[in-house]
């Protein structure tokens, strides 16, 4: 199982990143929309999980332009309490998208990949 | 209630409802920043109750993200307290330079979500001036909202902060775009009804790409 997060917060990122790796799971992390549509051209990932506010390129956008590149990818929004009526303005997408609010827990995080992924591999 | 108060009352709560939306949405990153590295230190005493060795300068790194996170939610909780009391007083003095300065910490993630860069240049200190202040950051919210959609591609929006002759002024530059600007668009109905309660004036100068704003000594 292989997840790419995107979050122009970096030591959000980066610190979940690693969390997800130490559980066995290869996670790459950017901060940018633009960074995130060329990584996941050239690594093919099963999952995003994607900010929803992000500066120019925001989350919503961003899956919508991934879902079309990448048609098997799933999704996990986060996002502030701030951001959920935007999250409402999108359908959500049964067994291909889901959203979480922030912080976010690991163990739920891990709870919502499965519910997507099914068996999302990891050794803890 | 006449009609023009009830536009400024509602600009101005509309004002404070985006600006504390906008601050605790930086607050929650804050505070997801600070439990995700107390989590991953928490991962790290795990691996070494297995006998993975713990690394002392990773720890230093996490702590140090977990330090900062602290010290912006306490800064951020600091402008909001002090934009909450910004209407404690309908009329008093103020350094005009306090009240640009939290104007710029309170619309930052305004600004940064437009992907600009913000430069501010203060007048002599203290630069005192008798107003409302909760009313003037509500208009100087709206000169920056419009600022923004009026910068040039560099993205840089200088705000300088100067005495003039009957009065003190606020400059926001360079607004590249305000020959495109639609005639009426700023100041609007509900600028214009805030410039009257502040005893204040707005000039827009296309051929100098800047917004004026003055506020008389009167």
């Amino acid at each position: 199982m292989r997840v790419l997060l995107v979050d122009d917060e970096v030591d959000l990122a980066s610190a979940l990143a690693e969390r997800l790796d130490l559980r066995g799971i290869q996670a790459d992390w950017v901060t940018t929309a633009h960074a995130a549509l060329d990584k996941a051209d050239a690594v093919d990932y099963d999952l995003a999980i994607l900010d929803v506010k992000m500066p120019k390129i925001g989350g919503l956008e961003l899956r919508e332009r991934l879902h079309e590149r990448h048609p098997r990818m799933k999704f996990i929004f986060v996002t502030g309490y701030g951001s959920e009526m935007d999250f409402n303005k999108v359908k959500c997408k049964e067994g291909e998208t889901c959203y979480m609010v922030k912080p976010v827990a690991i163990e739920d995080l891990l709870k919502r990949m499965k519910e997507l992924i099914g068996d999302i591999g990891g050794d803890r | 209630m006449t009609t023009t108060t009830d536009l400024t009352g509602w600009t101005g709560l509309q004002f404070f409802g985006r600006t504390t939306a906008s601050v605790s949405h930086e607050l929650k990153n804050a505070l997801a920043i600070i439990k995700e590295n107390a989590g991953l230190l928490n991962d790290y005493l795990l691996m070494a109750e297995k006998g993975i060795p713990l690394k002392p300068e990773r720890l230093k790194i996490v702590a140090d993200r977990i330090d900062q996170q602290t010290r912006r939610a306490d800064t951020l909780i600091k402008h909001l307290n002090r934009f909450g009391h910004s209407i404690d007083e309908p009329l008093t003095t103020v350094d005009l330079n306090d009240v640009v300065s939290l104007l710029v910490a309170l619309t930052q993630r305004e600004v940064s979500m437009k992907q600009a860069t913000l430069q501010l240049s203060m007048g002599e200190s203290p630069m005192t001036v008798k107003t409302a202040p909760f009313w003037l950051l509500t208009f100087l919210g709206h000169c920056m909202t419009f600022s923004l959609k009026m910068l040039g591609p560099q993205k840089v929006l200088h705000l300088q902060v100067e005495k003039v002759a009957d009065g003190t002024r606020i400059i926001f530059t360079p607004l590249s775009g305000l020959h495109g600007a639609h005639q009426g668009e700023f100041p609007g109905e509900a600028e214009n009804a805030l410039l009257q309660s502040l005893d204040a004036a707005c000039h827009i100068d296309p051929d100098a790409a800047a917004l004026l704003v003055n506020l008389s000594n009167r």
